[in-house]
């Protein structure tokens, strides 16, 4: 059991220090953002895809200010994929369809599995461009974001691309304050730090994009996954593609205004992660493949980051467990002691993280609302648990994963 | 004192504690003082000639009196809207009538000239420049900013601190300091020892006209690189270590290098090119799509490069090399980059910190 608190010990402080490490290389370090620049080119065609599900509230938003980007129109295809929808989602789309003719092609579907990876599959008949961008529909693009997401494209290495997404409903709530909080330490320090530092940034799904060739090497969609994006990153790093972080194209978003929203949000993730891991990790660690010792180390660190929150619990009830099991090796008490410092002080490492990524944003009164991160924190190490457990016992039960639609909270325009 | 009561005043004072950090927190919750998203700019799209659009519609109405001026021949002075003090000047031999401090040489008025201007020598403009006709500054001068709706011409060790952008031809004698952007609609020339950071123009020329038009013997057809510039449209070669392509070797596809990558003369890659350690491009070689290094990339004499030459932390160009085609302009970036006389560029060219025209080795 010593043993067994000693390994969590050990596996938690690797995280921690891996916090350490991306936000002293965020603040300190060198800062890669090679296509940023690159603002006059031959730009390709490019289609842009459009994930929606019942998204009445929000589809016009999008759709408004992809027609008013500085890419050559005569380049660009619009995708609307219409997956299902039983609001007025197809009426809004055919409506943009005849005022933006050619400019907007949209994929209304009817039937097929459910999921934004299932309805991008079946989407992708209509897409004949190299370089693919995806969105959600809750998304709000910039002037010049689709020339940011294209260019790095024009590095042949690179198939998949990820911008930064940043919240737009930041003011509602407690939990819309504190999500603002997470995604800022998530791209602005996390994402760019593994950017900086040649590991793996994340392919997130959205405000993103794809190289079709690296895409059909590698199978394409898998409509298995609850999170196409974290499948998709690792199994372009297997089949030697970059997936790179752009941090400077940005993107607002809207986030959960709700708790339940919030974690069947996060419950999915982890779940998704978890598949991912399954499926990957010993391959990328151990296999035959073109990723560097750095990019395979970190590559499983991420894979394993919704592990971590079943596996801090199993070390508290441990450590409990054998507090009150009475005298314990000198050993035992180290790790207990250990344990115990982790669970007062080891999120400084994540709160660490967030509190740089609100410097690096110039954002100075929002740091004041860091202790209610503990809240966040709480909420979500037990949603992962328990998406962790329905996950190990799902081949008991015969439970089926389906997809969980985040909610939208945006009034219609 | 009673147990209980000790116990109670403990569970207080240790709440108290806990909850102190929290205070903050709540205040911040309850009167929203951060509560705005973040800036993320929608309507910018990065265009290099947006603070010269900017100023030119900010001397808009300054029109109607500039050409009043040029009509009888005299100047003017006035306030704009937002408190700036100009200058306007009517005929083309009107500098004597600058207002210039005597002992710092310096104008700290908005200037507009409607018509060709002549500058003198060592003169120091705090505010923006707007000149209707030919711009020519004089030696050793120092300039905020300078819109110019036909050429400018910067005389030797001139300096424009944040952006200058002209209408016609864009041309700086040697050694000067250009910061910020420089655009122009037709076309920029640099003389060696001008130092950069961003240029663009459909055509960027370092040196003089003869020594840039020598040229080299490879000849890109306009069908390949039509087809070669969609990026990634080509087979890929992945080489995990160092690679070297071969003097006169032709390559089809793209080619991805995990470690050095050594271009021998006169070799072609019809797709792209991406190193991740040193580049080095020998003399003659044509790459039809784009060349990225994530170290740093050395081009020699003669080359040809279609797409984007990207390289993330140093760049030498020598002379007689062409970055992208009038029809298919293009981005040359790198944190440093050194460009010998000779060097042609089609589109934009980005120094992030500093770049350096340098006479042939």
């Amino acid at each position: 059991m010593i043993y067994l608190l000693f390994s969590i010990v050990i596996i938690i402080s690797i995280y921690t220090a891996r916090h350490y490490w991306f936000t002293l290389n965020r603040l300190f370090g060198f800062q890669r953002h090679p296509y940023i620049d690159i603002d006059t080119a031959n730009w390709p065609r490019v289609t842009v895809l459009v994930a929606a599900h019942n998204e009445e509230k929000v589809i016009t938003n999008i759709l408004t200010a992809l027609m008013e980007v500085n890419y050559p129109a005569g380049q660009m295809l619009v995708v609307p994929v219409n997956d299902r929808s039983t609001d007025r989602t197809r009426e809004i789309i055919d409506r943009f369809v005849q005022d933006h003719p050619g400019r907007i092609r949209p994929f209304h579907r009817e039937s097929g599995k459910g999921g934004k990876a299932a309805a991008l599959k079946d989407a992708m008949e209509m897409v004949e461009t190299e370089v693919i961008l995806i969105f959600d529909a809750d998304y709000i693009p910039g002037r010049g974001l689709v020339r940011q997401l294209v260019a790095p494209f024009f590095d042949p290495e690179v198939g998949g691309v990820m911008g930064r997404v940043v919240p737009l409903n930041v003011g509602t709530n407690l939990l819309t304050r504190l999500l603002d909080l997470e995604r800022s330490g998530g791209y602005q320090v996390d994402q760019q730090a593994r950017m900086n530092l040649r590991l793996v940034p994340q392919h997130g799904g959205t405000v993103a994009g794809v190289r079709l060739s690296a895409l059909r090497e590698i199978g394409g969609w898998n409509d298995n996954s609850l999170t196409e994006d974290t499948d998709l990153t690792f199994r372009l790093l297997l089949a030697g593609w970059q997936t790179v972080y752009q941090n400077r194209s940005e993107c607002y978003e809207e986030v959960p205004e709700t708790w339940p929203v919030r974690i069947r949000q996060i419950m999915r993730w982890a779940k998704g992660h978890n598949q991912a891991l399954a499926a990957y990790g010993l391959r990328l660690l151990f296999g035959k493949h073109h990723a560097t010792f750095r990019e395979r180390t970190d590559g499983f660190l991420l894979l394993g980051v919704y592990a971590m929150a079943p596996l801090t619990v199993i070390g508290w009830l441990l450590a409990l467990f054998l507090f009150y099991q009475g005298a314990v090796p000198l050993h035992g008490v180290i790790a207990l002691l250990a344990f115990t410092a982790y669970a007062t002080t080891g999120n400084f490492a994540a709160f660490f993280e967030i509190a740089a990524a609100v410097r690096l944003d110039y954002s100075r009164q929002r740091i004041c609302l860091l202790p209610f991160l503990t809240l966040g924190f709480a909420v979500s190490i037990f949603s992962v648990s328990r998406a962790f457990v329905s996950q190990l016992m799902a081949p008991l039960t015969g439970t089926q994963f389906h997809w969980d639609k985040t909610e939208r909270f945006r009034t219609t325009p | 004192m009673n147990h209980s009561l000790a116990a109670l005043i403990l569970v207080f004072l240790a709440g108290v504690l806990f909850m102190l950090p929290m205070l903050p927190a709540v205040v911040e919750l309850c009167l929203k003082r951060d509560a705005q998203p973040l800036d993320v700019v929608q309507q910018y799209g990065g265009d290099i000639r947006h603070f010269a659009h900017g100023f030119r519609n900010y001397v808009a109405e300054l029109q109607l009196p500039l050409q009043q001026c040029v009509a009888s021949g005299t100047t003017a002075r006035g306030i704009l809207p937002k408190g700036d003090e100009y200058v306007l000047l009517g005929g083309p031999n009107m500098a004597s009538c600058l207002p210039v401090g005597k002992q710092d040489q310096t104008c700290s008025l908005v200037v507009a000239a409607g018509s060709d201007i002549l500058l003198p020598d060592s003169l120091t403009f705090t505010k923006e420049v707007f000149a209707a006709g030919e711009f020519v500054g004089g030696k050793s001068s120092t300039y905020r900013a300078v819109l110019g709706e036909k050429g400018i011409h910067l005389q030797q060790a001139s300096k424009v601190i944040r952006w200058a952008h002209s209408a016609g031809e864009f041309r700086a004698e040697h050694d000067c300091d250009l910061y910020g952007r420089i655009s122009s609609d037709q076309e920029i020339q640099l003389q060696s020892g001008c130092v950069f950071q961003r240029l663009n123009a459909p055509r960027i020329a370092f040196g003089s006209a003869s020594v840039a038009d020598k040229g080299s013997s490879c000849i890109v057809s306009e069908t390949l690189r039509d087809t070669a510039s969609l990026p990634g449209a080509d087979a890929r070669t992945l080489v995990d270590g160092d690679m070297e392509i071969r003097s006169g070797e032709v390559i089809a596809g793209s080619v991805v290098v995990r470690g050095r990558l050594h271009i021998h003369a006169g070799a072609r890659v019809l797709g792209s090119v991406k190193s991740n350690k040193e580049t080095i491009v020998e003399t003659g070689v044509c790459v039809q799509g784009s060349l990225i290094s994530a170290a740093t990339m050395h081009i020699g004499q003669g080359c040809r490069i279609g797409g984007p030459v990207v390289a993330e932390h140093g760049m030498v160009i020598e002379s007689g090399t062409e970055c992208g085609t009038v029809g298919t302009p293009t981005t040359v970036s790198a944190p440093t980059v050194e460009v010998e006389e000779g060097v042609l560029v089609y589109g934009t060219l980005w120094a992030r910190k500093e770049g350096r025209v340098v006479t042939i080795r």
